[in-house]
């Protein structure tokens, strides 16, 4: 594309995570048999008035506060006035005039460096029943029907598909870190919108805007805007002009395809919901939930720098929020993260991953763990050691000192243990040691690997290397 | 008396997904016409705002605990469902494809 510039507008609504409903007490979760859990104000029956649970006002005040958002302290909800069989009411309750938070912003970090994405408002509603369409029927599903919603709508400010990808990506970690919701794109938790438009570079208006539905992975939206900018490129410069339609992606052909074009615009006749007084939220409400809130990713990120951790690592790291919730409890101790972390996303890691287990489910302590950590730097332990021992130490109560001594690893920085090794050694190898004086860099490596040898792998291979080049210099 | 026209009436008629014929359209211009009338007289209240559309009080809405409570068994679910179809609600297809 040369003479145009596409304009990109998205539209995410997260499934809040609370215990209940929004305006019922029925569980919210997820993976329940069908219709397993409603009651009669989720079936929309006549004559049942909804109840507002406090939590999800609780989390609509957390998101609009990490999304810099300007918080609505005086808010009603509204009925969204449709037909179709996903809302046996006929109306979703929603926020249409009163959103809980307008104007916010989240920050990318772009190839071109940082963006502010502008987000123009976000609004608490209810979710609708499931649909499953079977040829001429459709299955309802009602478990989901009354689930909380958030739905955040950006302004129209993205004009990349790599700027709408980073866009969703902090979205998810943003939520997900702050636990207002799991974010899981495939259940359904996270669904992404996005609206495409192209104009020539320069133009003052937006061009003709589609609209690309439910798209089942972020990195889905980057193809679906991708084809989406060919498609209305091709089209203009054949001279066609662009109709306001509704597209959805279908990952199997990887390109988006028309469902419908837009009807003369949507006739929601939203009014006020009655059955709801107005809500103000207090100060004190405001305060309490704020406080509740986990450490952001970004203030994550800078800390876990201070303690000299590299930015790859730290990425790493904050791919799973597990691993990142366990350094965060030893920020205030001596432990050398640097090395936490390669130990967490290293053999830890891959023991858990192999026994499908979380670090809670192991015996691993927090003093275990900075006993390890600590004795990884002072060299009283390697990394072989680590490797050989970690099942004892993720499975036993036992502490690490008695693990290594029932693994005859107790000596390994005792140096005059260490000199006695080497001694045999040189001793029974005098024909590489003279190797060694010709220079011959191989017999410093066979002789390390027999000192190792000699000592089972007990020793220090750092230290043994430093003493037995020392003791070479002497013979 | 205010009366609505033909398209007016076949709006309201298509976002309330019912089939009306001709001459019930008639009859509707008229008394759907009626109606907004009275609806009109909403606004000619003095001092009237939305907000008091959304609550003539000034009572705050009490609150609920997030806790889950008694549900419905999917048989109760399915009890006034007009077709079932294992432990879903079989509706026809309305799918805008």
């Amino acid at each position: 594309m040369t003479k145009y510039e596409a304009t990109i507008g998205i539209e995410v609504h997260v499934e809040v995570k609370t215990k209940s409903k929004f305006f019922s007490s029925s569980e919210n979760g997820y993976g329940k048999n069908a219709n397993a859990s409603c009651t009669v104000v989720d079936l929309g029956y006549p004559g049942t008035l909804p109840t507002i649970n406090e939590e999800v006002i609780n989390q609509g005040i957390r998101a609009v506060h990490l999304t810099h958002c300007k918080l609505t302290k005086k808010m009603h909800f509204d009925r969204k006035n449709y037909f179709y069989p996903d809302n046996p009411k006929n109306y979703q309750i929603t926020q249409n005039r009163t959103p809980i938070g307008r104007e916010g912003y989240l920050e990318i970090k772009t190839s071109l460096g940082l963006k502010k994405i502008e987000i123009e408002e976000m609004h608490l509603e209810e979710d609708t029943c499931k649909s499953a369409h079977r040829g001429t029927v459709s299955l309802l599903d009602f478990n989901r029907a009354g689930v909380p919603l958030i739905e955040i709508v950006s302004k129209p400010c993205m004009h990349t598909k790599e700027e709408a990808v980073l866009y969703l990506e902090k979205l998810r970690e943003t939520f997900f870190y702050g636990e207002i919701s799991d974010c899981k794109i495939e259940e359904g938790s996270m669904r992404c919108d996005a609206n495409v438009s192209i104009a020539p570079i320069g133009s003052k208006t937006l061009g003709t805007k589609c609209e690309i539905k439910n798209i089942g992975s972020i990195h889905n939206v980057g193809i679906a805007i991708e084809k989406e900018i060919e498609r209305q490129t091709t089209l203009l410069e054949k001279g066609e002009t662009l109709k306001e339609e509704t597209r959805r992606f279908d990952d199997k052909i990887g390109d988006t395809i028309l469902m419908r074009m837009k009807e003369t615009g949507n006739d929601y006749r939203y009014f006020p919901e009655p059955d709801i007084p107005m809500i103000t939220l207090s100060q004190e409400q405001i305060t309490k939930a704020i406080s509740l809130l986990p450490m952001t990713p970004d203030e994550r990120r800078r800390q876990y720098q201070e303690k000299g951790m590299k930015e790859l690592s730290i990425e790493k790291i904050l791919a799973n929020k597990a691993l990142s919730d366990y350094l965060n409890r030893f920020l205030s101790t001596p432990l050398n993260f640097v090395i936490a972390a390669n130990l967490l996303l290293g053999d830890i890691s891959s023991y858990l991953n192999k026994n499908f287990l979380s670090l809670e489910k192991t015996k691993l302590t927090d003093e275990k763990f900075l006993d390890l950590v600590k004795k990884l730097e002072v060299g009283e332990l390697s990394n072989k050691n680590v490797k050989d021992i970690l099942e004892e130490i993720l499975e036993k109560d036992s502490s690490i000192e008695t693990i290594m001594k029932e693994n005859h690893i107790q000596n390994i920085t005792d140096v005059s243990f260490v000199e006695e090794v080497i001694q045999k050694v040189l001793d029974q190898n005098q024909e590489s040691v003279k190797d060694y004086h010709q220079g011959k860099d191989r017999a410093l490596k066979y002789l390390m690997g027999q000192v190792m040898k000699e000592a089972k792998g007990t020793i220090n291979p750092k230290i043994a290397n430093e003493k037995l080049k020392e003791m070479l210099q002497n013979q | 008396m205010k009366k609505l026209s033909v398209e007016e009436v076949k709006h309201v008629a298509h976002l309330a997904r019912i089939a009306i014929s001709e001459e019930e359209i008639e009859k509707y211009q008229v008394r759907l016409g009626a109606l907004y009338e009275m609806i009109d007289q909403i606004h000619e209240i003095k001092g009237y705002n939305d907000d008091m559309m959304i609550t003539p009080f000034d009572e705050e809405p009490s609150l609920r605990k997030d806790e889950v409570g008694p549900m419905l068994s999917f048989e109760e679910v399915l009890l006034n469902a007009p077709r079932k179809n294992g432990k879903f609600i079989e509706v026809p297809v309305v799918v805008n494809e």
